[in-house]
């Protein structure tokens, strides 16, 4: 039972709460306690002064007190809604729901708990319990137009169009007169319902209701595309034509608009005379539309093809626009296309009327064009590139843009170190911009130039920030930087500092799925609703973003290594280990005295800074990093563990991703959850049945399972239906060197036999040998090498360096290799 | 390279286009607080031709502005502001940054009915100011000293909006008469064929707490200004 408290402590606690509100947590914390002096067991105040805890980091204090306050006081809807709110700090929201849930019941009128614990439903995607949070607020506050929206996004989420429609229109129904044409929050209210009835399909409703509704509405280009989409989708097409049309005057620079007009124009794909026309009909209507003029060289062949490429060319090379070539090498997967844009591109500077003076028209842009053109995958001849960029040069000794591009064709070659010397020559040439800063730190980072790469991109970061340019980097979340970084470490067998870079990406993938927290009732507020529900969808992949899977990738290659070390250290026991041993430890001992000198170095800083202009204040310290060289994440017990964290919603978010497959099976197999390897193994087979990958962990696979002794029943049974990539009965050698002959002259699908034969058991230095001899076959490419490499250093092969050589006679200059 | 609205899917590439670009960068959330405050007004240029790489790829974005209206005008004037603008130096001369510039005008005066658009620009970026006194018609108001995180000036910026307000008002009455006529073009080009600025940036340091939940709302995401 709650202590009653004097009248003296009521008001007492009443500041308390204002102080924690205030973020004055010392004076909070002392009213506190001078309550709980007299009244030990208020469970109220232990709540109020857990919550300041938090707000001092002190998490683990602050469960415990909250979790003695509710044994105190089990029946406090305070107690509650303060356990609540730790929860939601530490984002264990389904906690917090929990707890929320016993504060209302304790507290039933409290609007504040019912707003939060829906906020903490929707941000958990739980519709069922969003929608009847929504209904009682509704309830409670009928009178104001966000209940009812928000009641009609939860049936949108939760998938009952009819019925979020259905509650828009009620509470219109209760409007008396009709709102203002400006009323903001109304029009978008009319776009907003007008969404539901097209995604429910009635394109013919919809058109209706846009008509009447929305004829004044103030989103005008919404109203423009949804009038164009469901005239189209009913086949009216004259008027489909002209609202579409209507579109490409607003903004000539959108394809699809020219697509969806022809379409209604009914043109059929084959006519490219007609087709041209359209676009030929707003090229000279819009003579700045880049568009217009650019995209039929996509569908034009041959003669036609010929001729229009050539005034396009002509007419960008006029005018040195650098995107020339980047806006045309989509073009280049048809060998025709290719070759005769670099028939028009040699002509061109060839030819008579061109600007042979300027240094970026003209002849300049051509020859610019041609360096580009041989430095393409699709169109390589890096001699001729190089020549061409250096005549390049000769027009303009100080461009930044042909300078890139000498670099990128170092890096081409596989020279990281020139490109890299070559990428800063370019920044060099200005100063004052970050886009060529930012590429030359890229590329250091490519030559395994970490802190050099830091320093460059330091010139453009916030100088006044605590913690340097890598802090300023960490909160403005530059993940391109971090990832790079992280490789880079990687590739050095730094496995700290790549597993820090590569948990930091992931931390910011946290992060952003977080920042859509307070938008939900942030958006209800603002009355956007259409963006905060493409919000919501887009929240819903947010881990299919490249930028997570590549640092997700990575992470999860060192943390595989990590777990693959203990067991073969314990096989071999020999001298190159306690080679490696010792190298550990002088690299521990570096990384240590590094963190000292960071920690100092932040310290000072922090000393240095004006008190005055200090934003943190003492009641609100900010977490410091403990861990900033990842000597914890290295050490880590558990790296499959650590490896699941990152590839599950990699796996559930990117199924189609055949590297996010093959890495799942990696570290399934590992795990002896062979279920698990099979599901990605298959996954993986159905995206590409021929990746060679697929062979190898097929039969590893195979092997696995034929060496198993202790898989439940339950387990062998299902594996005996569903694994059916290779009888259980094969002779897997025999399947591999099959395998082997058929696809002898494939880098890629030789290396995938090698590691399966090494699988099965084969001799290491029979293994380790063809990895070498694979260097000699004509089709391999740097890649193959590169992979090749990556290899033999996962087998902690003696022959590495001797592979090296190989590779460097192969390629030489590729830095890589020497 | 098509000139579209933005999407929230866009923002991971756009705060990258900006890091990439920029010395004034913001966290994902200040780009979602303009996407869901005012998702009419920002736009972006993205490079479509450019081959898909795998399934999961996003459209590779050159090109951006981001764009608000002022949440409390102090002189009560509604009004838009331009808080980041900015194209890839590979996609220079294009005439993106105006494109996009314009569209994002233009959607001020329809659903905000903004009177002008401000901004500020670095009082060295030659090629910014270039777009908006010429290109664009902006005026430069006055002087905003040591307006940037490196103590740089700024030119602080407006552009009167009445002549978009006055070609609506012509579309308007045209498409009474005339049902099927949406919109009039706002008007071609007034700049120079291919003079384009290239890359422009505008954007100033924004205070924020970083510290953990329930410190961050929104509402610290408010842009203040701290030259005051």
């Amino acid at each position: 039972m709650p202590q009653p408290l004097s009248a003296k402590d009521q008001t007492n606690f009443r500041n308390v709460v204002r102080a924690y509100e205030d973020k004055q947590y010392k004076r909070g914390l002392k009213t506190a306690d001078s309550i709980l002096k007299k009244n030990p067991k208020h469970g109220d105040t232990m709540a109020m002064k857990a919550l300041i805890l938090n707000g001092q980091l002190k998490t683990d204090e602050a469960f415990a007190l909250a979790k003695e306050a509710l044994s105190a006081d089990f029946k406090s809807h305070i107690c509650w809604h303060v356990y609540g709110l730790l929860y939601r700090a530490v984002t264990n929201f389904e906690e917090a729901i929990k707890a929320y849930k016993m504060a209302l019941r304790f507290e039933p009128e409290s609007a504040q708990i019912q707003r939060d614990l829906a906020i903490l439903q929707i941000q958990m995607r739980d519709y069922q319990g969003y929608i009847q949070s929504r209904q009682a607020m509704l309830q409670a506050r009928p009178g104001f137009r966000q209940s009812w929206t928000a009641l009609a996004i939860a049936h949108h989420l939760a998938g009952d169009l009819a019925e979020a429609e259905n509650v828009l229109s009620t509470y219109e129904g209760t409007l008396k007169s009709k709102p203002s044409r400006y009323d903001l929050e109304h029009s978008e209210a009319v776009m907003y319902k007008n969404s539901l009835i097209a995604e429910q399909g009635d394109y013919q409703r919809a058109l209706e209701h846009l008509e009447e509704a929305a004829k004044q509405n103030l989103d005008r280009l919404a109203v423009m595309e949804c009038r164009a989409e469901y005239l189209a989708k009913l086949g009216r097409r004259e008027e489909a034509a002209s609202a579409y049309r209507a579109l490409i005057e607003r903004n000539p620079d959108l394809q699809i608009y020219y697509e969806k007009l022809v379409e209604v124009l009914g043109i059929s794909e084959d006519n490219t005379s007609e087709r041209k026309a359209v676009y030929d009909e707003y090229a000279s209507k819009f003579p700045r539309c880049d568009t217009a003029k650019r995209v039929p060289l996509d569908f034009l062949q041959g003669s036609e093809f010929r001729a229009a490429a050539e005034a396009y060319l002509t007419l960008m090379l006029n005018k040195g626009v650098p995107s020339t070539f980047a806006n045309l090498k989509h073009l280049y997967a048809d060998e025709f296309k290719k070759n005769t844009l670099r028939e028009l591109a040699e002509e061109y500077v060839k030819s008579e009327g061109i600007d042979k003076e300027s240094k970026d028209k003209g002849e300049a842009a051509g020859l610019f064009y041609l360096a580009q053109h041989y430095n393409y995958y699709m169109s390589r001849d890096l001699d001729k590139s190089l020549d061409y960029v250096e005549k390049t040069i000769e027009k303009d000794p100080k461009s930044v843009d042909y300078h890139m591009t000498k670099a990128r064709i170092f890096k081409h070659q596989g020279d990281l170190s020139k490109a890299s010397e070559m990428m800063d020559h370019a920044r060099k040439l200005d100063l004052k911009d970050r886009y060529i800063n930012s590429k030359a730190a890229k590329y250091q980072l490519r030559n395994n130039e970490n802190e050099r790469a830091l320093k460059t991109v330091g010139l453009f970061t916030r100088q006044d920030t605590v913690g340097g340019p890598m802090a300023d980097l960490l909160d403005m979340q530059c993940v391109w930087f971090l990832t790079e970084d992280g490789e880079a470490y990687a590739r050095q067998g730094n496995v700290a500092m790549a597993l820090k870079r590569f948990q930091a990406v992931a931390t910011i993938f946290d992060t952003w799925q977080e920042d859509q927290f307070d938008f939900h009732s942030f958006s209800l507020r603002k009355g956007q609703i259409r963006a905060y529900i493409d919000m919501m969808r887009w929240e819903d992949h947010i881990r299919d973003h490249p930028f997570y899977s590549r640092a997700a990738l990575a992470a999860i290659q060192v943390y595989l290594k990590l777990a693959d070390k203990p067991s073969s250290n314990g096989v071999n026991g020999n001298g190159e280990d306690e080679d490696e041993a010792l190298a550990k430890k002088k690299a521990a001992k570096k990384a240590k005295k590094e963190q000292q000198r960071m920690e100092r170095e932040a310290a000072e800083k922090q000393a240095k800074q004006d008190p005055n202009k200090g934003t943190k204040t003492d009641d609100e310290p900010k977490k410091k990093d403990e861990d900033p060289m990842g000597l914890k994440l290295a050490a880590t017990e558990d790296p499959l563990g650590e490896a699941i964290k990152l590839l599950e919603p990699l796996l559930e978010v990117c199924p189609k991703s055949i590297e996010a497959q093959h890495a799942g099976f990696e570290v399934y197999i590992r795990r002896q959850k062979h279920l698990l390897a099979l599901r990605c193994l298959k996954a993986a087979a159905n995206i590409d049945a021929e990746s060679p990958r697929v062979h190898e962990q097929t039969i590893a696979l195979r092997h696995a399972l034929n060496g198993a002794t202790d898989v439940p029943d339950k387990v062998a049974q299902v594996l005996k239906e569903e694994f059916n990539l290779i009888p259980a009965s094969a002779n897997l050698q025999e399947t591999n060197d099959h395998f082997l002959a058929q696809h002898k002259d494939s880098p890629e699908h030789v290396l995938a036999a090698i590691r399966a034969k090494k699988i099965l058991g084969e001799d290491r230095k029979s293994t380790d040998k063809q990895v070498i001899e694979m260097l000699d076959l004509p089709k391999t490419r740097y890649n193959d090498a590169i992979s090749a490499l990556q290899t033999l250093q996962q087998w902690r092969s003696p022959e590495e360096d001797a592979f090296k050589k190989a590779a460097q006679a192969k390629f030489p200059g590729a830095t890589r290799f020497s | 390279m098509d000139i579209r609205l933005l999407t929230n899917a866009d923002l991971p590439l756009i705060q990258h286009a900006n890091l990439e670009n920029l010395p004034e960068n913001y966290f994902l959330k200040y780009y979602l607080y303009h996407s869901l405050s005012w998702p009419q007004l920002s736009f972006v240029a993205v490079d479509v031709s450019r081959p898909k790489k795998g399934p999961y790829d996003y459209p590779k974005i050159v090109g951006y502005v981001l764009a608000k209206m002022e949440e409390e005008p102090s002189d009560g004037v509604p009004h838009g502001h331009i808080t980041s603008l900015s194209v890839m130096r590979t996609h220079r001369k294009l005439g993106i940054a105006e494109k996009l510039m314009r569209q994002s005008q233009l959607a001020m005066v329809e659903t905000y009915q903004a009177k002008y658009v401000s901004l500020h620009v670095r009082v060295s970026n030659v090629a910014a100011r270039h777009l908006y006194e010429n290109t664009l018609g902006f005026t430069n108001e006055k002087v905003e000293s040591k307006y940037y995180a490196d103590k740089e000036d700024a030119f602080s910026m407006r552009l009167n909006l009445d002549e978009i307000k006055k070609q609506i008002e012509a579309g308007e009455k045209n498409g009474d008469a005339e049902e099927d006529k949406e919109h009039e073009d706002e008007g071609d080009a007034v700049g120079e064929v291919g003079k384009d600025p290239g890359q422009t940036a505008e954007g100033k340091q924004i205070k924020i707490a970083l510290g953990k939940r329930p410190a961050l709302g929104v509402g610290d995401l408010v842009e203040k200004d701290d030259s005051k």
